[in-house]
């Protein structure tokens, strides 16, 4: 199974290739395979449905001419592609940062603890690494380093809307990513 | 001094940036890091490596069909256009994305010897270098794009000197203003990384040095109604027109030569 992981993410590597060189059909190709991935990433932080579309755009159009800067020796491509997309939609958030909705919301209630797709059958052996790492992380860690993934808020956001001193929010994701790392890069 | 802890901060702050939890300006300030340090650089990717896997959680959702027509109407795309297409240095977005970085007086100039040097067009078997260029200037003197047409390939690469932002919803579009007369869409713009827009006959046709290009700000999806709807905020004079008969040799016209002549 990994294997055929490996196979389809060399594919993609070759995809952005052919698009650096200028391939026109490799690009359709590119979009035919990732575009609904990263979609789900735009609509799911972005949550309007019409922004999400102008980001998935503005991704698309960025890989299209910048596809010569992806070392496939440095990164995977979809790694590149997921690393481009959230870039585009964080961004996207912080430009409409003073009009966003600032409803309160328990932390609990914040967070879908719930597995994802990702964890049955075609889950990659990094996600069940940082899912290992994850659930090592005392509760209140690993739930606001979660909340801050999907929904791309900014510290004090999210200190808001959990309704806890900002000071509190820095320390437990702080602590969170530090400790994951050490998880993972053991 | 790289002590464990500053160390540890430094880490932090790129943990954070990936994550996505910096207000715009600490965010802003981690993305110029970026462009100058490889260490920084580096340090964000192994961020992204190791929290990215979390996004498999996220459900693919099929985009509506409109997206793909959109990005292929901003880009151009047009695989008649794609086989004609000349390999080198005009392909090379690196070297634009420099020639953007540094878009001065000097750089165009630099890419005008480049061009000639290369013997792409060599004076002593071709009368000029079919291309022309413009410094697209904002309203407070600031250079906001370069443009450099090639003639010969019918196409536009304008290159932004700074990263521009526009208010949410809204872009840049290039535009045409032939002397006297109505101005043509040249097409959108991106604010922050180069653009090639391909040229139509009429937009050949009208290019000359009496001729100008400009920037409006309109909605992101382009002007509705086929002119400049929202405020001009960039102009900039255009190079030398080619003889009327003799439309692929014209010449190189630095328009500002003043700077450095």
């Amino acid at each position: 199974m990994n294997s055929l992981a490996d196979e389809r993410r060399d594919e993609l590597s070759e995809l952005l290739v052919r698009i650096a060189a200028g391939n026109q059909g490799a690009f359709a190709e590119l979009y035919r395979r990732t575009s609904a991935k990263l979609f789900g990433v735009c609509l799911r932080m972005l949550v309007d449905h019409g922004e999400a579309e102008e980001v998935l755009q503005e991704i698309y159009t960025t890989v299209w001419r910048r596809a010569q800067s992806f070392d496939a020796t440095r990164a995977s491509a979809i790694t590149w592609l997921m690393a481009l997309a959230r870039n585009k939609v964080i961004d996207r958030l912080r430009q409409r940062h003073e009009h966003a909705p600032s409803h309160q919301v328990d932390l609990d209630g914040l967070v879908d603890e719930q597995p994802g797709p990702a964890t049955q059958a075609e889950a990659s052996q990094e996600y069940r690494r940082l899912q290992h790492c994850l659930e090592a992380l005392e509760p209140k860690q690993r739930q606001s380093v979660r909340a801050a993934f999907f929904s791309g808020a900014t510290y004090s956001e999210l200190a808001m809307r959990c309704q806890v001193p900002l000071g509190t929010m820095k320390s437990w994701i702080r602590r969170g990513l530090l400790q994951l790392r050490t998880c993972l890069d053991a | 001094m790289n002590t464990p802890q500053n160390h540890d901060d430094s880490q932090l702050r790129y943990a954070e940036y990936v994550l996505g939890v910096l207000d715009a300006d600490a965010r802003a300030a981690v993305a110029h890091e970026l462009q100058t340090s490889d260490e920084a650089a580096t340090a964000v990717k192994l961020w992204h490596r190791r929290l990215q896997p979390m996004s498999e959680e996220i459900t693919p959702i099929e985009p509506p069909g409109r997206v793909w027509t959109r990005i292929q109407q901003a880009l151009r795309l047009d695989t008649q256009e794609l086989a004609r297409t000349r390999p080198g240095l005009w392909d090379n977005l690196r070297f634009w994305h420099w020639l953007g970085l540094g878009a001065s007086a000097l750089a165009v100039a630099c890419l005008a010897l480049l061009f000639v040097s290369m013997g792409l067009r060599t004076p002593s078997t071709s009368p000029a270098v079919p291309y022309m260029a413009s410094t697209i200037t904002h309203t407070d003197g600031h250079v906001g794009w370069t443009a450099t047409m090639d003639i010969q390939q019918a196409r536009i690469i304008v290159v932004p000197v700074a990263p521009a932002s526009f208010a949410q919803g809204k872009a840049p579009q290039l535009w045409l203003v032939p002397s006297g007369q109505k101005p043509i869409s040249v097409g959108m713009i991106a604010a922050n990384a180069p653009t090639t827009l391909k040229l139509d006959r009429v937009l050949l046709a009208q290019l000359g040095p009496t001729a100008a290009l400009a920037v409006s700000v309109e909605p992101a999806g382009g002007s509705p109604t086929g002119q400049p709807t929202g405020p001009v905020v960039a102009t900039g004079a255009i190079g030398a027109a080619p003889d009327s008969g003799q439309p692929h040799t014209a010449s190189l016209y630095v328009p500002w030569r003043k700077w450095w002549g």
